[in-house]
């Protein structure tokens, strides 16, 4: 595990030479491949060292990274071709990969919060530094403000599990059981703001909005998904409290998720479309874990790595879409599989894994959703029903006015759609499509 | 007048009279030690030639030997009338009241942001860092604990809500070193050990702040947006004020934690929350500060160049020691 850090830390000067641009991308490609050839066991801790581990759910996760940072630097070709700061932005790119990656595989739970806090400031300058609107300014500070507002009383709650218990190994939390009301707030509400829950949520499509198509990718990819990771770990010494006091999470998602569903087909910026998407498919997430039954985490683990292939694929999307055009506003973005019918495949593919067709992994974790909530309370069959059907009704409605209609007269000329689009694509739904063909190592946890 | 002998005199019985306040075995060697404090620092920031300078060096002067008087009563009566040891009576109050009002510490901060605004970097920095060194240890002989835990929050609330509307950057330091004292006087309540390793990480990194705006000759905010910076000197000004403000992965983040953990131990749960709140703020005008650095490319004036070729190993070293101090600190375990 140590190897894959090594491996990044000496990547860093890497991306300071010149014309290696490429390489960079290439060499996450390598890791990735050595990554997932980790013996991988399941119900237990494995691969652990000085003070990393693996598990079946951070091993998915750091997988997820990895691949999301190398779509990352294949996307942002752009940055490269009119030079604007490429060296520093892979040095950035490869910095959130270490500390998302020392995330996910630490064993100690303020380490965990160190590398937690940690990942927001590099997301933080991708927003700023190459974000394309001056609104982005407003946006780095609410994704700050959220995060932080959240996660400080995070802390506090660690250093008094620390000064409790004495130890602070991940592994050893189920052994003991701290049910205080207060200790449950401020452990729970940081993963609940970066999920983010219903009225924690404006960050979202603020952040989302106003990043770079890089920062998009890694906001909808990877940082939603630390919230339930943390949660998936945080909950194991909380259970009593758990089942007394999760009705209202569930509950607030849940009607959230509705709320934000109907609010999609309002939307006239693609990327808020589809930031608002993200946090409809969190919404059930929050709800998966919160029941507590094992086909809930299970249900929210595969809908995590999945939203996170498919919401980076359709960022990717938009982007290429705005490159061409320069606006990302559905009045200007019409008709255009009368230019680029090719595109038109690849955004029916990834929307329609948007929206749990089959045979693509949200399918599964959506199925897997609605059987554990229904199990939990029959009412909410009627939540999942609508929230299901307008996820459906805004990935087609996406989909339909992109693509049909007629163009916008004021276009000029650009071109189809390169290679290397095309490759992140597929990079994009083969994960998402394929995986459904072996499910056992992301559903199999404990 | 830089290299000017005099002044070497002075700054050289400066820190010579702070070791005499903290060594002393009784009160008036404490008290003495206080007055030639600040005898030596007045000649150090007044100048002359400069009508600010003077009427700063009054003001200072003014507030420091009220503060002093008082101290000195207060001493006087401790002997004179009460015998005992009993740490929670007036006099106690009475004593630490005096003393905060030496170190600029809410509630008697008032003559703290305006003497700042009439200094110099160099003199800000003696002010900031080196001054408060006497009072915190004499602070630590004798404080009322229920007292003190109400200056802290009062210090912790007005030094972030009192720097939301300053453009002065001096005065923003001078907030942002009321907030810090309110971490100081918490941790100096717990052990004089803390409250140094505290002291020296964040006069390291007031240091380096300071060190650069010195280098650049920049006063107020709007000169952040005119300067022409270098990409590693706006690099560095983002680290250390993300540093500053206590985020992970700098090395500020460091001596926030450890008090944190103190504050738990102690069963301070209230107090933690305002300490963590009152530091979100702070990051906000922090930010505010940073905007320059985090948009790359900004309407910049062609004629305003900073030759900095000279002293880019110092930027680029404390940028490093920032971000990478929590590494290399878990090496002296080793």
């Amino acid at each position: 595990m140590m190897k894959f850090l090594f491996m990044m830390i000496f990547m860093i000067p890497l991306c300071f030479m010149k014309n290696m641009f490429w390489l960079v991308q290439m060499m996450l490609f390598f890791m990735m491949f050595l990554f997932m050839n980790l013996n991988l066991n399941i119900m237990c801790f494995f691969n652990m060292s000085y003070m990393f581990y693996c598990d079946i759910i951070s091993f998915g996760l750091i997988l997820l990274s990895i691949w999301i940072c190398s779509l990352m630097i294949m996307a942002s070709e752009s940055l490269f071709k009119l030079n604007f700061y490429f060296n520093f932005f892979l040095f950035n790119v490869i910095f959130l990969l270490i500390m998302l990656y020392l995330t996910f595989s630490v064993l100690n739970l303020l380490l965990f919060y160190f590398f937690f806090e940690a990942s927001l400031i590099p997301t933080l300058l991708l927003i700023i530094g190459w974000g394309y609107q001056p609104e982005r300014i407003q946006a780095g500070m609410y994704l700050l403000f959220y995060t932080l507002f959240g996660s400080l009383p995070l802390l506090m709650g660690i250093i008094y599990i620390f000064n409790d218990l004495n130890t602070m190994t991940i592994y050893f939390l189920k052994f003991f059981n701290m049910n205080m009301y207060l200790l449950y707030i401020s452990m729970i509400f940081a993963f609940l703001v970066k999920m983010p829950m219903y009225f924690v949520h404006l960050w979202l499509p603020k952040a989302h909005v106003e990043a770079p198509v890089s920062g998009s990718m890694i906001l909808a990819g990877i940082m939603l998904k630390l919230g339930g990771y943390g949660l998936l770990r945080v909950m194991i010494f909380l259970q009593e409290v758990n089942l007394k006091l999760n009705y209202i999470w569930i509950i607030i998602s849940l009607v959230g998720g509705l709320f934000i569903s109907m609010k999609c087909f309002c939307q006239v910026d693609m990327k808020s479309l589809i930031a608002y998407s993200s946090v409809a498919h969190m919404s059930m997430v929050i709800g998966g874990i919160m029941v507590m039954n094992y086909w809930g985490f299970i249900g929210s683990y595969i809908l995590m790595i999945s939203h996170g292939l498919c919401s980076s694929g359709m960022f990717c999307l938009a982007n290429i879409n705005y490159e061409r055009l320069h606006s990302r506003s559905l009045y200007i973005n019409s008709g255009m599989m009368n230019f680029m019918p090719s595109m038109s495949l690849w955004w029916f593919l990834l929307l329609s894994s948007n929206m749990a067709a089959p045979p693509s992994l949200n399918l599964l974790g959506e199925i897997s959703l609605i059987n554990s909530l229904v199990s939990w309370s029959n009412i909410s069959m009627i939540l999942l029903m609508m929230i299901s059907f307008f996820s459906a009704g805004y990935s087609l409605y996406l989909y339909s006015y992109i693509q049909h209609g007629k163009y916008f007269q004021g276009l000029y000329s650009f071109y189809v759609g390169s290679s290397r689009e095309y490759l992140l694509l597929f990079l994009h739904w083969f994960p998402l499509n394929m995986m459904i063909l072996k499910v056992d190592f992301i559903s199999i946890w404990f | 007048m830089n290299n000017n002998s005099n002044k070497m005199f002075f700054l050289f019985i400066l820190f010579f009279s702070t070791l005499i306040s903290i060594s002393s075995n009784s009160w008036f060697g404490c008290w003495i030690g206080l007055e030639i404090n600040l005898l030596s620092f007045i000649p150090l920031i007044s100048n002359s030639k400069n009508l600010l300078s003077v009427e700063t060096s009054l003001k200072y002067f003014l507030t420091q030997s009220l503060a002093s008087i008082n101290f000195l009563f207060m001493i006087l009566i401790k002997f004179s009338l009460l015998k005992n040891f009993n740490m929670n009576n007036i006099i106690s109050i009475m004593m630490n009241s005096s003393l905060l009002m030496k170190m600029g510490s809410a509630p008697f901060h008032f003559w703290f942001p305006n003497i700042v605004e009439g200094l110099s970097w160099m003199n800000n920095f003696m002010l900031m860092t080196w001054q408060k060194i006497s009072p915190m240890i004499l602070l630590s002989y004798y404080f009322n604990k229920n007292f003190l835990i109400f200056m802290i929050i009062t210090n912790l609330i007005i030094g972030s809500l009192g720097g939301l509307n300053q453009t002065s950057l001096r005065k923003l330091l001078a907030f942002s070193s009321i907030n810090n004292l309110g971490w100081m006087i918490f941790s100096i309540m717990i052990s004089e050990n803390l409250w140094l390793f505290y002291f020296l990480i964040y006069s390291m990194m007031i240091s380096m702040m300071i060190s650069l705006f010195f280098l650049m000759n920049m006063y107020f905010m709007n000169q952040l947006f005119i300067n022409n910076m270098n990409f590693f000197i706006k690099l560095n000004l983002l680290i250390n004020f993300l540093s500053l403000g206590g985020l992970p992965p700098f090395m500020g983040f460091m001596p926030k934690w450890i008090i944190i953990n103190f504050l738990l131990i102690n069963k301070f749960y209230f107090l933690t929350f305002i300490f963590m709140m009152t530091s979100l703020i702070i990051i906000y005008y922090y930010i505010r500060i940073i905007y320059s650095s985090f948009m790359f490319n900004y309407f910049k004036m062609k004629w305003v160049n900073l030759l900095m070729k000279n002293n880019m190993s110092l930027i680029n070293l404390s940028s490093f020691i920032s971000i990478s101090s929590m590494i290399l600190s878990t090496f002296i375990f080793m």
